[in-house]
Order: structure tokens, then C-alpha cells, then sequence
């Protein structure tokens, strides 16, 4: 991890805060608790600013947990063909076009002629699908495809070694039963299974469908799962049938029904080809996951078909508005609503205050802060609204863990100003309001760097147009050999910022496009508040070297 | 418009030219006539960019070379993209009709390559964050506001989704970006002004 990075915690996960966003209960009470980015629970709260969105009507931050998805449009990453929703289920979402994966690294595959003539190869076939990445192709199990057209239902009829399956499920019916060859592809057989107990289950359907023919009980069908759910919901009305007068079902006694009979030669075969060819010829976890019948080895993994993304919109949880929605189009990457949280919160950044060079201590590093002796840091915070913030910030004086590392934010009340307008920030590309003071994230600062500032309790560091910077102040403990994490300095700060906002009286149902377009009547200024905890990765406690260390050697 | 050299300030380790574009003095471009930098770009010294990697020209016309001048564009880099330190900027090839075609390579705005990268892609969109040491392979097609992870390897062919967070080896979809990703300044995959200006 790189450090300096700042998380921020949804409130949603405090279970004190009022879900309707208003925080002024238990102020006193929230101040006192301290959040503890150590604890396992804040794993599920701490989210960076770019993931966090803002409820408008809730007034209130909203994270993943706190919105609700929908899906807008389904669509193949690699083809940017967008499937209709109808055709989700049935195709398993995944695209039909040729959009296939290697089935050994699960890179794209490519489709490649392997015509003799290389100048006939852009146009005449036969084909093959190959891998850029680790130089699998087809070949290796024996396929080729005539036709670019539909590769993907060739690719259903092929076996692993190149042959054609044999003949489908309805020809097979017409031909003698004892003529149908055992077909070891598990498509085949599953296809065949699932005929033969989908028969089986209508046939049967009259007796109590919680109960097998082997007196076990059967979960999968349908009307099992209905009279699973009559038994919770209390109507008891359902399938008062005595078990024992059911009649029994049978099991598939033929290949055409998907039987397969163990043949212990398979095992044998499969024994001596892991002696010889070992490990490698062995399919991974992740290769067999990615298949729809997990073969044991390599040399059985078929290529998958391209697993379709969505477009989602996400609406707020609590009052069900909509927070965020992208355009339909699969082409564009545009969005009709987007309230995030980095338009309504300030961004928080921190750097290093370096010492002054005439003190010959050695520039701070991340990866190893000074034990034992003050280090400051920069802490700025931009404003993205357009009104004035009051802000008060709030940390433990000790960072939380074991080694209660010190922790002092020298200004902890300060006023940041307001966001510039969109004409002002068109203006501000130009390169004569270059020296006007503009926030630089990049430059390195010293301690009496500029005009010989040095930080001082109460007071601002420095301040432009719409933010301000702050001196934050930690002393490190000595953390010993504890490794684990222990190392990493986290500073939990609770901010909370006041503002006059513009009554949000819009119209229901409205565009919701960012606010301030469906004022009524005149201005009116609203009391607006808004608190939150957030962590603030400082950087890796570095190791005691006193003197009497750096002098051994 | 190939970078010209701005004809004040010889000094320093960047060259800045009219459209503000800041190449570094250290940096090696090839075939510079076929580079377009959008403005305001940024090339990091140990940069290569392949511009004389360029699709073999209409054999047709034979008297005026300078003929479909803007078909022979090989590398296109745009306004406040950052290209970092050793990376490699190279105009992927295939081979068609048995001879190497080459392809041309358009990268969007605000979009950060990091150290030591090897592109080959046709086209990388906007806001498109590519962490340190990332191979993108030939014709990889990375679509806006996508991060790609450090040390990843996107094979070639490869469509990267809009949005999508990818990483590995070879590089598959690990995650998404969140709503707010690009529109936030100094940070991944945001806008890249201030880092143009602190540059030089
Ligand atoms: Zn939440
Ligand atoms: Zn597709
Ligand atoms: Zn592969
Ligand atoms: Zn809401």
C-alpha cells in the first residue's frame, strides 16, 4: 500500500446515526467514541471518496452498502454487443457472438485462418481460435471451425479431440435405442439427464415432490420449493399426502437418459496420465472454475464464451431516489445522474512538512517515520461547494492501537471558502492566473520554507480560494519488532462541516441534475451540517536508531 | 502538429513547445513527423514513442510523399496526458496479406502512464490510469476511466470495459472504479492540470 491515502467512513455503519441524515442527537456521545480503523467492522465502512455517493434528500453520504443497483444494460466487454435483457438467462450471460477466453490463462482468444496459402488466409477458412497471451490454440484439442458465422454452435457440437458429437438428442429417439453409442461429452450427458428427470418430475407430480423415490429429500424442484415455503409461511393446507402412498420414480437406465456407467479403465487412465505427465497436466482451481463441467485435466478445458458486464443505476436506500444513472447506451460512457459524495464532501489530502533543511534532520519518509521526535504534515481540505464551509476537525490524542502513537492537529477549527463557479474555473486554465495561489499537491514544503513560516498552534497553515491546509503533529512510538500491521500509522479524524446551503426545494420526480436548478421564488439559506469519520494513512513507523545504534557498527 | 521546439528558454530538462506540450530533453521520439501530442502533454525523460512505426503508405502517388500526411500518423497522444519515466510507447503490428501492418496509436486526455509501461495498444481512452511497469499488449483496446493495476499484463486483443479495474497476469477485470473516478483532481484517473503545471 502506498501511503499517504484517506478512507472515509459511510455512516451508514454506525448504527447511533439517524438513517433520515439528520446528526444533531448524540453529539456529544459520537464525539466521545473513537472509531477504530483497526477494528475488523471497519473493513465494511471505509470507502475512498471516488466510490462514496450523496443523497440530496437524505442530505446524508451514501456507500455500496447503502444504495441499491440496478441493472440498465447487459453487454459483452469485447464486442460491445448489448443483449437484451430477455436473453440473459438463457445464454447463461455470456455473449454468443466470437467472443471466446483462453481456457488456460482466460486471455481473449483470436480467431485466425489456418488456410495453406498465407494470402488466401484473411478471407478462407478453415479456422481456429488462438491465445496472444500464452500461445494455446485450438488445435490442441483437435478443433477446427468451417465457418466464422456461428463458431459459438459448432463449438457445441465439437468433442474435446475434434470430432463431431453424435447426433443429437432427437435423431438418437428415432434410431434403436441399443445403437446409441455411450457420448462421454458432459454436455451431452447433462442435457440428456436433465430431459429424462424434467420427465420423470411431471410424471410424478401428483405425489408430495419433497420426497425422492430413495426417501431422501429433494430441494431442486419447484414444487418442492413451494411446499418448502408454504411450511414457513404457517399455511399448512399444502400436500397433506401421505409420503408412503407416492409413487416411486426411477433413475435413468440408458445413455439416451444420461446414464453413465463407471468404467474403471477411466480411473486407470487417469492414474497412469497424472504419473506421466504430473502436475502440470492437471487443470487449477481457477481454470476449473471457469468451465461448465470442471475437467481434472488441461488437456479437457474448452475455451468459454466472453461473460457479459452490466450498466447499473443506484438509488439510495433509504428514500429510494436515484443516486446514479448511466446512459443506456453501451457505447457511451456518459451519465444522465451522478450525485457522488466528492461534489458535496471536501477532498482530504495530507503531505509531508518537510524539516527545515538548517536543522540537518533527514527528509521525512513514508515508509519510515521518525520514532520519538515530531514530524508535521500537511492536511488540506478543498472545498467542492459553492457556499463557504465551517469546518472542526477531531482526533484522539493517541492514533488507536497498542502503541498509541501522538497525535496533534494543530488548527482544529478552520473556515474554507467556496468553489469557484464553473466561469471562474474556465478562467482559471489561463495561464496569467498562474500566480494566483493554487493548491500544489506535488511541491515539496519545508518548515520556514516560505517567508520563514513555521506552524503554530491555532493557526492556518495556509489558505487559498476554496481550501485550506492545517499542521497535523505525530509523534511516534517505538513499535519494536511487532510487524503485522502494527507498524502503520492510521490517524482517525471525525470531521464535521457547517455551511448555509440553498434550500433544496425542487419539484418531485425532478432532474435532479446536481442541484440548484429548480429553485422556487427567491434564495433562502439553510443551516446545513454534515460529520463523518475519516482515516488518514500516515505512512510505516521507521525503527528506533539512536545514537548509540547508528554508532555500533 | 510534431513538437517544435519553443524557441525561448534552452535551458532545463524540458522542452516546452507552443501547444504547451513539455517533452523532456532525455526522451527518444522516433520518427517525430508522425506524432501528434495534443497540447499540455507531458513526456517524462527515457520515454521512447515509435513514431516511425507507421502504416506503410498507399503505394499510389509515388511523386508526393507528402501526400495523406495525416494517414501517416502513427502515435497520438492527448491534452494533459502524462507519460512517465522508461515507458515505451510502440504502434502495434499484425501481420496481413504476409507482410507487418502497422496500426496507429491514439491515447485519450488526462490519462497517466506510469514508469516503465510498454504500450502497444490501438487506443487507450480518457482518464485512463496505467499503474508502473504495465505491459499493454498489441491492438489492446482500453476504453475511459479505467485503472490498470501495477505489474499487470493485458494480452493482446484485449477489450478493457469502461470502468473496470484490471490487473493480473494476464490481466483480467478485478474490479470497478467508483462514480466519482475521474472527476477529481491530482488523484488516479483525475484530471491532470496541476501535475502538467508542476512539471519543468
Ligand atoms: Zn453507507
Ligand atoms: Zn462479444
Ligand atoms: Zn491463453
Ligand atoms: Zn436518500
Amino acid at each position: 500500500m502506498s501511503f499517504p491515502y484517506t478512507y472515509i467512513s459511510c455512516p451508514c455503519t454506525d448504527v447511533s446515526t439517524p438513517i433520515n441524515g439528520s446528526t444533531e442527537q448524540n453529539d456529544d456521545e459520537e464525539q466521545e467514541r473513537t472509531f477504530d480503523p483497526r477494528s475488523p467492522r471497519a473493513n465494511f465502512s471505509l470507502y475512498t471518496l471516488e466510490h462514496l455517493l450523496y443523497c440530496e434528500d437524505c442530505q446524508q453520504i451514501r456507500c455500496p452498502r447503502c444504495t441499491l443497483e440496478e441493472i440498465v444494460t447487459w453487454y459483452c466487454p469485447n464486442c460491445l454487443f448489448e443483449m437484451p435483457s430477455s436473453m440473459v438467462k438463457s445464454e447463461a450471460g455470456r455473449c454468443t457472438r466470437n467472443c471466446f477466453n483462453c481456457p488456460i490463462c482466460i486471455g481473449p482468444l483470436a480467431v485466425t485462418s489456418v488456410h495453406p496459402d498465407p494470402v488466401q488466409r484473411s478471407l478462407l477458412g478453415p479456422w481456429i481460435l488462438s491465445c496472444g497471451y500464452c500461445n494455446w490454440t485450438s488445435l490442441e484439442i483437435g478443433w477446427q471451425f468451417k465457418g466464422l458465422q456461428d463458431m459459438r454452435s459448432e463449438m457445441g457440437k465439437l468433442k474435446i479431440g475434434g470430432q463431431y458429437k453424435a447426433a443429437n438428442s432427437k435423431t438418437s429417439a428415432s434410431t434403436p435405442p441399443t445403437e446409441s453409442t455411450p457420448d462421454d461429452d458432459p454436455d451431452s450427458v447433462f442435457t440428456a439427464l436433465r430431459s429424462f428427470y424434467n420427465s420423470q418430475l411431471s410424471s410424478s407430480n401428483a405425489t408430495d415432490p419433497l420426497l425422492t423415490p430413495s426417501g431422501g429429500i429433494n430441494y431442486s424442484s419447484p414444487s418442492s420449493l413451494a411446499r418448502i415455503m408454504s411450511l414457513y409461511t404457517g399455511r399448512s393446507s399444502y400436500g397433506k399426502k401421505d409420503p408412503a402412498k407416492s409413487t416411486p420414480m426411477r433413475e435413468s437406465v440408458d445413455p439416451s437418459e444420461g446414464l453413465q456407467i463407471f468404467d474403471p479403465a477411466s480411473d486407470t487412465a487417469a492414474i497412469e496420465k497424472l504419473r506421466t505427465q504430473g502436475w502440470t497436466s492437471t487443470a487449477s482451481t481457477a481454470q476449473q472454475t471457469e468451465q461448465k463441467h470442471p475437467p481434472r485435466f488441461t488437456s479437457d478445458l474448452r475455451p468459454t464464451q466472453a461473460q457479459l458486464r452490466t450498466k447499473r443505476s443506484k438509488r439510495c436506500r433509504t428514500c429510494r431516489h436515484i443516486l446514479v444513472k448511466p446512459e443506456a447506451k453501451v457505447q457511451s460512457t456518459r451519465f444522465r445522474i451522478r450525485l457522488v459524495a466528492l461534489n458535496y464532501i471536501p477532498t482530504i489530502t495530507l503531505k509531508p512538512l518537510q524539516p527545515s533543511p538548517s536543522t540537518q534532520l533527514p527528509l521525512l519518509d513514508l515508509n519510515a517515520l521518525p520514532v520519538l521526535r515530531a514530524s508535521q504534515f500537511l492536511l488540506t481540505l478543498k472545498n467542492p461547494l459553492f457556499d463557504p464551509v465551517k469546518i472542526t476537525l477531531g482526533t484522539p490524542a493517541h492514533a488507536p492501537g497498542k502503541n498509541s502513537h501522538k497525535v496533534t492537529i494543530l488548527c482544529p477549527q478552520f473556515d474554507i471558502g467556496p468553489n469557484a463557479d464553473q466561469w471562474d474555473e474556465a478562467l482559471g486554465d489561463n495561464k496569467n492566473r498562474r500566480a494566483s495561489k493554487l493548491l500544489s499537491t506535488s511541491k515539496v514544503e519545508y518548515v520556514g520554507g516560505e517567508r520563514g513560516k513555521v506552524a503554530e498552534a491555532g493557526k492556518v497553515w495556509e489558505k487559498g480560494r476554496n481550501w485550506t491546509t492545517v499542521v497535523v503533529e505525530v509523534v511516534c512510538q517505538d513499535v519494536g519488532e511487532d510487524g503485522e500491521g502494527e507498524d502503520v500509522l492510521e490517524i482517525p479524524v471525525f470531521l464535521r462541516m457547517e455551511w448555509e446551503g440553498d434550500t433544496m426545494e425542487r419539484e418531485e420526480g425532478g432532474s435532479g441534475s446536481g442541484g440548484g436548478g429548480g429553485l422556487k421564488g427567491e434564495e433562502r439559506k439553510e443551516k446545513r451540517e454534515l460529520a463523518f469519520w475519516v482515516v488518514v494513512g500516515v505512512g510505516k513507523v521507521g525503527r528506533l536508531e539512536g545514537p548509540t545504534l547508528a554508532a555500533s557498527p | 502538429m510534431p513538437p517544435k521546439p519553443a524557441s525561448s528558454k534552452p535551458k532545463g530538462d524540458y522542452i516546452e513547445t507552443d501547444t504547451g506540450n513539455k517533452v523532456a530533453r532525455r526522451s527518444q521520439l522516433y520518427g517525430t513527423q508522425n506524432i501528434i501530442l495534443g497540447g499540455r502533454t507531458t513526456i517524462q525523460p527515457e520515454v521512447c514513442i515509435r513514431g516511425d512505426l507507421v502504416r506503410a503508405a498507399p503505394p499510389k502517388d509515388p511523386k508526393d510523399p507528402k501526400s495523406g500526411a495525416s494517414a501517416n500518423t502513427s502515435v497520438m497522444v492527448g491534452r494533459y496526458t502524462f507519460v512517465s519515466t522508461g515507458s515505451i510507447l510502440r504502434p502495434p503490428h499484425r501481420l496481413h496479406k504476409g507482410t507487418v501492418s502497422y496500426h496507429p496509436l491514439k491515447i485519450g486526455d488526462h490519462t497517466f502512464i506510469g514508469e516503465r509501461c510498454i504500450i502497444e495498444a490501438a487506443s487507450i481512452g480518457d482518464h485512463v490510469y496505467i499503474g508502473k511497469g504495465a505491459v499493454l499488449g498489441k491492438m489492446v483496446i482500453v476504453k475511459d476511466w479505467v485503472k490498470v493495476l501495477e505489474g499487470a499484463v493485458v494480452a493482446a486483443g484485449t477489450v478493457v470495459p469502461s470502468g473496470c479495474v484490471v490487473g493480473g497476469r494476464p490481466a483480467r477485470v478485478v474490479g470497478e472504479v467508483g462514480d466519482g473516478w475521474g472527476m477529481h483532481e491530482g488523484m488516479e484517473g483525475g484530471d491532470m492540470r496541476e501535475l502538467w503545471r508542476s512539471v519543468g
